[in-house]
């Protein structure tokens, strides 16, 4: 039962990564398949902060309590998470809201091949594909009921539920929340009653964005830091999405437990060289059997 | 010194949906704080559109748009409700996902806690149909009560003028006739409202006033009754209205 532990670390990794997808298609119609590199640009930011941070001061460095990593890496985290949202708001600014005025959504989806090229070449350009790490420490498991699980593990799981509550509390109990749900089902009445459409446009993409980062930050904990990192977890994103339902942010984050439970479990009875294939076919499944998803509303 | 207009003031307003091919072609109208007018004309007329430009949600190529003396032409579409300018379209009114109570919240955004309340307070005793199904998704409500969840979010504000898109669509005479009695309320405190119908015979039982659209353009105006007065107007431009207002009148 070892994948389940090791498959919840790597869903709740994937759920956060997914909520981001839901959220950009729910508001603006789009598969935005740029998404993956916002992983991948959040990693590398608090990676190149959290240097800084240690370099100022020292002290910053020590590990927090069981985990392996130091305050430096959790400001960085925070600090990061900002930046990374307001890439993504950039982001739209250059390309996708000028294709918005003209173009439909198939225009938007394969532009945003493009930007997801752009923005790997980039990572790659600025810290070449060599592995980098934000942790290299050892950590010992700990056993809970038969699982074993690093503190690092158990702290990313409590971080995404955390995240993904908070989320969810903004969505339900907040005026930008309200407006966000009210964008997504009808922009042209969300105007007509007040809301600033381009408003909440900007903050999907920074809640996006952000969630991203926390993502990729999470990710880099537990495997090396490459510029591709981001991009080989887009199918699961999109499987986790799907699964979920679309604009289903407590239906993203379970989608991607599951997809990541059912990678790890795969890893383990099949053989590693499948858990690519699986989210591959969970995907395919879903849109056969409940389009919807789990969560989702019917179209 | 002549006293300021206070209302909506619309002149020589030209829009449609592509710029160079207007819909509106250069309607003048004006409806003054507590009366209700009533746009009509056939199919096509430009009576939806004119209130969609109004509002900012079709492009306008030229004319003028002004609320109690405020120019609100270049206004854009979300900041026309602060200004006190509301719409009520006529069809995908109400947020289907969101419940009653958030559909309203939406709309009381800019409000204080202690405003909104008053202004929610005011609304569930003109509307008490809605105050007892709060937390149902509007999706859940029938066809009338979506219409006066719709009219009722555009209250939670105190608008100055209340644009209604063929309010009467698609309702039962009788919902139409609770609908009607309650925009005969809200013209009471001071609103003005104009009213974009189809059905006439609905639309003359409450209109101070009218204005016959025909292809983009003004063709008659008038108050209800002087209009109604003339039968062969009546007949062209009314269908058998006038016999329909003239029982209701009676």
């Amino acid at each position: 039962m070892q994948f389940l532990a090791d498959g919840l670390v790597a869903g709740a990794t994937i759920g956060l990564g997914a909520v981001g997808v839901t959220l950009t298609y729910s508001i603006l119609r789009f598969a935005n398949f740029a998404h993956g590199e916002f992983i991948s640009w959040g990693c590398y930011l608090a990676l190149v902060i959290a240097g800084a941070i240690g370099a100022w001061s020292s002290a910053s460095v020590a590990a927090l309590g069981a985990l392996s990593i130091g305050a430096n890496v959790l400001a960085a985290g925070l600090l990061a998470m900002a930046l990374t949202g307001l890439l993504a708001i950039g982001l739209d600014a250059v390309l996708f809201r000028r294709l918005r005025r003209h173009g439909g959504s198939i225009t938007a989806v394969i532009a945003s091949f493009g930007a997801a090229l752009a923005l790997r070449a980039a990572l790659e350009a600025i810290f070449s594909s060599r592995p980098v790490y934000l942790s290299q420490e050892l950590q010992i498991a700990m056993r809970i009921g038969g699982l074993r699980i690093t503190p690092d593990q158990l702290a990313l799981l409590g971080v995404a539920a955390l995240l993904v509550g908070s989320l969810q509390l903004l969505l339900t109990r907040s005026n930008a929340g309200r407006s966000m749900r009210a964008v997504s089902e009808n922009p042209a009445l969300a105007r007509i009653v007040g809301i600033d459409v381009a408003a909440v446009i900007r903050l999907t993409w920074f809640i996006g964005g952000a969630l991203a980062c926390a993502s990729g930050v999470m990710l880099g904990l537990v495997v090396q830091i490459r510029p591709t990192m981001g991009a080989e977890l887009l199918l699961p994103l999109f499987a986790a999405a799907i699964l979920g339902g679309i604009g289903s942010v407590p239906g993203a984050l379970l989608g991607g437990l599951i997809v990541g439970v059912a990678e790890a479990a795969t890893v383990q009875v099949i053989g590693a060289e499948w858990r690519a294939a699986v989210a591959f076919l969970i995907l395919i499944a879903v849109l056969l059997l409940r389009p919807s998803g789990l969560f989702g509303r019917a179209a | 010194m002549s006293e300021p207009a206070l209302g909506l003031r619309i002149r020589n307003l030209q829009a449609g949906y592509e710029r160079g091919s207007p819909i509106v072609r250069g309607v003048s109208i004006d409806a003054k704080r507590g009366e209700i007018v009533a746009i009509l004309g056939p199919n096509g007329a430009g009576k939806s559109t004119l209130v969609k430009a109004i509002a900012g949600t079709v492009p306008i190529d030229s004319g003028e748009v002004s609320l109690d003396e405020e120019d609100f032409t270049a206004r854009p579409a979300h900041r026309m409700v602060s200004g006190g300018l509301a719409l009520v379209p006529q069809t995908d009114n109400v947020f289907t996902m969101l419940s009653v109570d958030d559909n309203l919240r939406i709309a009381a955004h800019g409000l204080s806690t202690a405003q909104r309340r008053a202004r929610f307070t005011a609304v569930f005793d003109l509307f008490p149909d809605l105050a007892r199904q709060r937390g149902l998704a509007a999706g859940r409500l029938s066809g009338g009560q979506r219409q006066m969840l719709a009219v009722a979010r555009a209250l939670i504000v105190v608008p100055k003028a209340l644009l209604l898109d063929e309010p009467s669509a698609g309702l039962s005479p009788k919902v139409v006739a609770e609908l009607f009695a309650k925009l005969l309320e809200i013209r009471a405190t001071g609103v003005c409202i104009v009213l974009v119908e189809q059905n006439v015979r609905a639309a003359l039982t409450i209109a101070d006033r009218l204005y016959v659209l025909v292809e983009g353009r003004n063709r008659l105006e008038g108050p209800s009754r002087d209009l109604l007065a003339d039968p062969e107007i009546a007949a062209l431009y009314l269908g058998g209205a006038r016999r329909a207002a003239g029982e209701t009148r009676a």
